[in-house]
């Protein structure tokens, strides 16, 4: 029998079972949904992570406290904070292949203006972040060597920041807002940064980093961002920082990482989360073939008398086999075009919502291919047996089945 | 006169059956039942032969015998002079779409499919071409008085009508023998005639028959009746005046 009867066959008896049919199929449907959308948000996850520490430029190095764990990709942040401005300090003064050192202090506190409130992220800094985070301003100014010196009170604050508590950024310079009970005086609005992850880049209040550590009555930073000089100097820099900070601290408490390292940590790490999330939707993929065969399997029995007469005038084996294979697979076939639609939908939704971005189509390909490609195996794999139980009944009894 | 003698008698009328001491034993549980024993037979090209016999007289084994349904335990079977006993399933399975067919009591047809597409059944699995497919469907149907029916499913067409549908299939492969099995067993005395005239005037054309009934007054209809009792051939007789059937069929 030609392939194109069979389909045509195979659709038949599925329209005659159209609830059943899309029953069967909503198994794949959901299946394919879950791992395209999963898949799809968890790279759009990943290319947004990693495009945002790779837009920071191939010539930065990341000091964290703690020794990274052998193996251990990321080190902890908790337990040893050791990392201090005079670090920084020692590095700049001390590494030549070492252009820039900012540390870096974060925690999130209520900020207050008047009767305006808003919980944000306060970061301690020092000047040069400006040209380490590629930072811009756009009312007033940034923070400035004096201010650290002097433990100035003041805060440059994002756009975000500046509209929760003044309505209009442009009016927030000079004006007095309250962190941790004490009153800091705003100088500059930075201009919009967007968002990352979810989390909104300009909500967000800059101090400099010795006043932060005296308001949070603390002496160490989370990091340092550690400036090469150019490019094919950040090995050398490396070697350089690691040496300085051994004879500061007389113990290997940091780790100091290059773009390249940390990258390659967070795509190991969101690849992970990648495969975790698609296993997830393969399981309920499983689930979805499991429940074809059962369907087929009934169906089989409903029609034992059919596949008797279609033996009787000359069906061979496999043209019964074929026939019911053909229905499986046009069950997850369906079901797998339904789910890559919805899924894709989803990935889309999420993507929008989260990351301002949208995961382009070409992006997906690979995993709609392989959902697809995976949900037809699935047909096939639990459409076998049936199939197979359908084509080896013997004609006589199949046409006695009542 | 036996069956040896008359396919004697009539050498341009080779055998399209050939059965040679052919026996059939069930296996039910533990005990081995036998259903046909040694039953030697010959159905000429042009014949119209009915079987009868009590229920478990082995009449319907026989049919699924030479239906090529199922193989026998011993004995040899000759299909148009070609030995069929020991065909694998696949070759049954061509050996049913080009040389038998079938009429069943109870119709057999596919419910969701239109008369035309059920007489295209096994054209589609003989593998003729499309357009080939629907011509001769038609005019299989056409045959048994059914041209204005194609598009029907079977429930929008009567019993009468379904039946003479399951024969325009059997006919449509243009089969070495037609077998019917208690064709009329389903159907009031009216209908049952009109599927009667048709096997008559199909066996006028030259076409070879071979129908079980139980019903004596059906069988007289055929040419020749076999009778079967436990398995065994006990009678082979030529029926001196079959009834003609009346023929509802105008035109």
């Amino acid at each position: 029998m030609e392939v194109l009867e069979a389909f045509a066959v195979a659709l038949e008896a599925l329209r005659a079972h159209k609830l059943r049919s899309f029953l069967t199929m909503l198994g794949v449907i959901i299946g394919v949904a879950a791992v395209i959308a999963l898949v799809s948000v968890g790279q759009t996850v990943r290319s947004s992570v990693v495009g945002e520490f790779a837009e920071l430029g191939p010539d930065l190095l990341w000091v964290f406290p703690g020794k990274a764990d052998e193996g251990g990709p990321v080190p902890t942040a908790e337990g040893r904070l050791t990392l201090t401005y005079d670090d920084a300090r020692a590095i700049s003064r001390g590494a030549p292949s070492v252009s820039d050192v900012t540390p870096f202090l974060q925690t999130s506190i209520e900020v207050a203006a008047g009767s305006e409130k808003a919980v944000t992220t306060v970061i301690g800094t020092t000047p040069n972040l400006l040209t380490v985070r590629s930072l811009r301003v756009r009312y007033g100014r940034f923070l400035q060597e004096a201010d650290l010196v002097r433990r100035n009170r003041v805060a440059v604050i994002g756009e975000t920041l500046a509209r929760a508590l003044f309505r209009l950024p442009s009016r927030a310079v000079g004006r007095t807002v309250t962190i941790g009970g004490r009153a800091f005086t705003v100088v500059g609005v930075l201009v919009p940064e967007g968002s990352m992850l979810g989390v909104d880049l300009d909500d967000r209040a800059y101090l400099p980093l010795t006043t932060a550590q005296q308001l949070f009555n603390i002496n160490y930073a989370s990091f340092l961002f550690v400036k090469a000089r150019d490019v094919g100097s950040v090995a050398r820099a490396m070697r350089e920082t690691q040496r300085i900070l051994l004879r500061e601290h007389g113990d290997e408490d940091f780790t100091v990482l290059t773009q390249s390292q940390l990258l390659g940590s967070l795509n190991a790490i969101l690849r992970i989360l990648t495969i975790a999330l698609s296993s997830i939707g393969a399981i309920s993929l499983l689930v979805g073939g499991i429940g074809i065969m059962n369907i087929m399997l009934v169906s089989v029995t409903e029609r034992t008398r059919e596949i008797g007469i279609r033996k009787a005038v000359g069906a061979r084996r496999m043209d019964i086999l074929t026939q019911f294979l053909i229905e499986a697979i046009g069950i997850s076939l369906i079901g797998g075009i339904l789910g890559t639609v919805v899924g894709l939908g989803i990935a889309f939704g999420i993507s929008s919502k989260l990351f301002e971005s949208r995961p382009s189509l070409a992006d997906s390909l690979p995993i709609v291919v392989l959902a697809f490609s995976f949900s037809t195996l699935v047909g096939v794999a639990f459409g076998v047996y049936p199939a197979w139980r359908a084509a080896g009944l013997h004609p006589i009894e199949a046409l006695r089945y009542e | 006169m036996t069956a040896e003698a008359r396919a004697a008698a009539r050498p341009d009328a080779p055998a399209v059956v050939a059965l040679q001491d052919v026996t059939k034993v069930y296996r039910m549980g533990r005990v081995d039942v036998p259903a046909l024993r040694a039953v030697t037979l010959q159905i000429a090209r042009g014949e119209y032969v009915a079987i009868m016999g009590p229920s478990g007289s082995g009449k319907s084994t026989l049919m699924n015998l030479i239906g090529c349904l199922d193989r026998p335990t011993s004995g040899s079977y000759l299909l148009d002079g070609q030995d069929v006993s020991r065909m694998t399933d696949d070759q049954f399975a061509d050996v049913r779409n080009r040389r038998i067919g079938f009429v069943f009591q109870t119709f057999n047809l596919l419910a969701r499919m239109s008369a035309l597409r059920n007489v295209e059944l096994p054209l589609l699995y003989g593998g003729v071409p499309r357009a080939e497919r629907r011509r001769r469907a038609f005019a299989a149907l056409e045959q048994v008085g059914l041209a204005g029916r194609v598009a029907h499913t079977p429930q929008e067409l009567s019993g009468g009508e379904q039946q003479r549908v399951a024969i325009a299939r059997a006919l449509v492969g243009t089969p070495a023998i037609l077998l019917a099995d208690e064709p009329t067993g389903n159907l009031d005395s009216h209908a049952g005639d009109e599927i009667l005239a048709i096997f008559q005037e199909l066996n006028g054309g030259g076409i070879t028959l071979a129908m079980v009934t139980h019903d004596g007054r059906v069988a007289e209809h055929a040419r020749r009746i076999l009778s079967l009792r436990d398995g065994l051939l006990v009678s082979d007789e030529l029926v001196a005046q079959p009834i003609i059937a009346r023929r509802p069929l105008a035109g």
